[in-house]
């Protein structure tokens, strides 16, 4: 018997992947751990699930690595599961809350979803369905304080939430990031380098446009000009002479002596494949996700590969 | 290894410069076919292959070895040329001779004599804008006499950058000027200009005769090029003294200090220039005479050093062939040659050259501005080389006929030569250097900001090699080589020549 597809069709409601069967109200008194394992035990009750402590144990495994509470009491624990034929997610609420985090409130809204391990992006569509919830940060307590499974069934159809076609640039950037401005000086660009201990910066101007990026391999070829490199044997300069101009003037030189203009970058709703097709296009380890001109948000390949095989 | 970009040019243009070269290709096939040099079938299916190589070097400059292949394929599939003489039209000679120097060249960059010249400029005390301009010029023709303009032009364009970045000014002045003196520089020796060694090699010049001829007419028309950009690139000159002054009021240098070993550069460019000098008089000592060992040490000779330098430097030897010689260029000069080659096999050459004759009255004196403008104005538009090498056959013929001919084959060097300059894409060097711009700056030079300063030095030029072949006496080969196909061997195997159908 063959697979059935398992990539959600265009315009699927996430309410297709559960009923209120699978939602759980007023879980009080429980641990993180206890929660999942309630949640997971009556999926299985539902579902008939055979391997439970095996998807307990990967749910737990995330958890560890990163906790997943993604707004304000509200948590989406997850699994990618080998051989799991459709996505399944489980629901359940607590009034009081249920520390799930240290760092973080108790939280008020569980979602546990199990995903089938060939999916990539699923949890990531599922995550922008949720968007208008996590935006708002009364509805997870709101929806604690329904009775009934038949109630919380009827917030989330009301809610209308439908998966995005596919996974976009912006729902795996990071929008903390560091930059530059491009009247920055050659020294406050070698300070980032080394404080910061990353090889690529953004550089940006007034407005926030993105102006082109300084990469601290290029900071190297001003130090040593190309006419030098054509000698293999560079014993000759061996007590590092080409920097000392470069030290003499830092505060002196402003960064367009380093600026590329040639980086990886794509529109925030650009989809996410996009991305990996830019960093293959400029052999580059970073890529810049813009509004129009405006950079809003940074993806680095270990991000990416971290969002698309792992979450 | 300079990598040339690609351009991607929209659907509808590359269609309508597809159309244009068709209809050139097929007008030029036609033309020759109606003023009788090209009677035959087959010597119209050589015209045409020759002109669409020409397009494509003109229209689809990064194609043009792709377009050579099919050509040479054309050709031997319609039996205008056949498989030995597209062998022998290769001129082997002339690509080993090319890609010992160019090895040579890898390595006297590896050694660090290239980077000590770039350095010892940079390092000079109270240099001006004018001073730099004179250096410049003067470097830029000295280097592409005695390397390869490519290597030459990449050389000067790295010094040409160092200063203009530091100083923070636009260089295309510079790199302007620093072209201009490379295309007259190279043609001063048989080894600056591949045009130069494959003249020499065909009129059977030696080293010095080519030397004694052409360096007092490209010193002469160096030194005047020299007062024409002095003039015409004063502001951005001034700009740079002034920046030079500014820079050196804030105890700024032009590049970092550092003492970069030489000697043993210097020592190979002197070895290697010594023995391409004497490689006549070592020809007689080793016995090295007749048609079948024209100019065979000034062949062997790069690669002797060549050989040598690998030996000497073997952890860099397979970087030597592998990244310092442009296969790219040569396999392309090879297919080239080929192409050319069956101009000569189809009678076309010969046919042009007793029209030539036979249309201008004068003799050899009157021809040599006629060839000069012809060879200027082709080169000014398609490399130089592919006019070199159509030409030739024409040339040997008429030499054949009378040795005051040969005249015409410093006016065909000349013309080449000088004539690169008139547009971008006149020469190799010329591309070479504006692809570095672009790739560097982000800069572009348009066609007619480099059409005014081109077509003045092109026009100078041009006259003080008139001017001078008229009134110099021009050495005359050692001796009249004998058209290739009497020489017999492997490659040298008399072919069929095609049977008229008619």
């Amino acid at each position: 018997m063959s697979k059935p597809d398992p990539s959600p069709k265009p315009g699927l409601s996430l309410t297709s992947f559960f009923s209120a069967d699978d939602i759980l109200t007023h879980l009080e008194q429980l641990t993180r751990n206890d929660c999942i394992r309630r949640i997971l035990t009556h999926l299985s009750d539902v579902h008939g699930f055979n391997d439970t402590d095996a998807y307990y144990d990967a749910i737990l495994e995330r958890e560890d690595a990163t906790h997943t509470v993604v707004a304000n009491g509200i948590a989406i624990p997850h699994a990618r599961i080998m051989d799991l034929q459709r996505p399944y997610v489980g629901i359940a609420t607590s009034e009081q809350g249920i520390p799930f985090a240290e760092d973080e409130p108790p939280v008020h809204l569980i979602l546990l979803v199990l995903i089938p391990r060939d999916q990539p992006g699923l949890y990531l569509q599922i995550l922008r369905a949720l968007a208008s919830i996590l935006r708002d940060r009364t509805a997870a307590k709101a929806v604690s304080r329904l009775r009934t499974p038949d109630e919380v069934m009827r917030f989330f159809e009301r809610g209308g939430m439908v998966l995005p076609d596919f996974v976009c640039a912006a729902d795996i950037m990071e929008d903390t990031f560091i930059s530059l401005r491009d009247n920055d000086n050659l020294k406050t660009c070698i300070d980032c380098f080394i404080s910061q201990q990353i090889n690529e910066i953004p550089v940006l101007d007034r407005d926030g446009d993105m102006v082109g990026v300084v990469r601290a391999g290029a900071l190297l070829k001003v130090c040593l000009p190309e006419y030098l490199l054509w000698m293999s044997d560079l014993s000759p300069i061996v007590n590092f002479e080409p920097f000392t101009t470069v030290l003499r003037n830092e505060q002196h030189s402003c960064l367009s002596d380093i600026l590329l203009q040639n980086f990886a970058s794509v529109q925030m709703k650009a989809p996410a494949i996009s991305v990996a097709g830019e960093m293959i296009r400029h052999n580059a380890s970073r890529c810049y996700v813009l509004n129009g001109k405006k950079l809003i948000g940074v993806i680095t390949l270990s991000r990416f590969l971290s969002k698309i095989f792992r979450e | 290894m300079y990598s040339e970009p690609v351009v991607t040019l929209p659907a509808p243009r590359i269609l309508i410069k597809i159309g244009f070269m068709a209809a050139i290709t097929a007008l030029a096939g036609w033309g020759a076919h109606l003023i009788g040099l090209a009677p035959q079938p087959l010597a119209v299916v050589a015209v045409c292959t020759f002109v669409s190589v020409i397009c494509t070097t003109l229209f689809f400059w990064t194609h043009r070895v792709a377009v050579a292949f099919l050509g040479v394929a054309v050709l031997i599939g319609s039996r205008a040329m056949t498989l030995h003489g597209m062998l022998r039209a290769t001129e082997l000679d002339i690509i080993f001779f090319l890609v010992g120097m160019m090895v040579i060249v890898g390595a006297l960059k590896d050694l660090g004599f290239l980077t000590w010249i770039i350095q010892s400029i940079l390092n000079r005390k109270r240099m001006t804008g004018t001073s730099f301009t004179v250096i410049l010029c003067f470097l830029s023709a000295l280097l592409s006499s005695v390397v390869d303009e490519v290597s030459s032009i990449v050389v000067v364009l790295a010094l040409v950058f160092q200063v203009c970045d530091t100083l923070k000014i636009k260089p295309t002045p510079f790199v302007l000027i620093a072209v201009l003196c490379t295309n007259i520089g190279s043609a001063a020796t048989m080894l600056g200009n591949p045009v130069g060694i494959f003249i020499g090699n065909k009129a059977g010049f030696n080293f010095s005769q080519f030397l004694a001829g052409a360096s007092p007419i490209a010193f002469v028309s160096l030194c005047a090029t020299l007062c024409v950009v002095l003039l015409w690139f004063r502001k951005p000159i001034h700009e740079m003294t002034e920046k030079m002054d500014e820079h050196r009021t804030a105890h700024h240098g032009l590049a970092p200090m550092i003492r970069i070993p030489y000697r043993r550069g210097l020592f190979v460019l002197l070895a290697t220039v010594a023995i391409i000098a004497f490689h006549h008089q070592i020809e007689n000592i080793l016995g090295l005479t007749g048609t079948e060992n024209k100019n065979a040490f000034l062949i062997i000779t790069p690669l002797i050093i060549a050989g040598l330098l690998m030996i000497y430097r073997p952890q860099q030897a397979r970087h030597y062939i592998e990244h310092d010689v442009e296969w790219w260029t040569l396999l392309f000069f090879m297919l080239l040659f080929s192409i050319a080659g069956s101009l000569e096999e189809q009678g076309i050459t010969r046919n042009l050259a007793l029209r030539l004759s036979e249309q201008v009255n004068g003799g050899p004196r009157a021809m040599t501005p006629l060839v000069l403008l012809i060879s200027s104005l082709g080169s000014a538009f398609v490399d130089n080389i592919v006019f070199v090498a159509a030409f030739t056959p024409v040339i040997q013929t008429l030499v054949e006929r009378s040795a005051e001919f040969s005249i015409l084959w410093w006016a065909l060097l000349f013309g080449a030569c000088f004539g690169g300059n008139i547009t971008a894409i006149g020469s190799t060097a010329n591309i070479v250097a504006l692809g570095l711009l672009e790739k560097r700056g982000h800069q572009h030079v348009a066609f007619f900001e480099w059409l005014k300063i081109g077509v003045l030095v092109g026009l100078i030029t041009g006259l003080i090699a008139w001017g001078m072949l008229s009134v110099m006496t021009m050495p005359q080969p050692v001796r009249q080589p004998a058209r290739e196909s009497v020489v017999e061997g492997p490659l040298h195997e008399p072919h069929l020549s095609p049977v008229p159908t008619s």
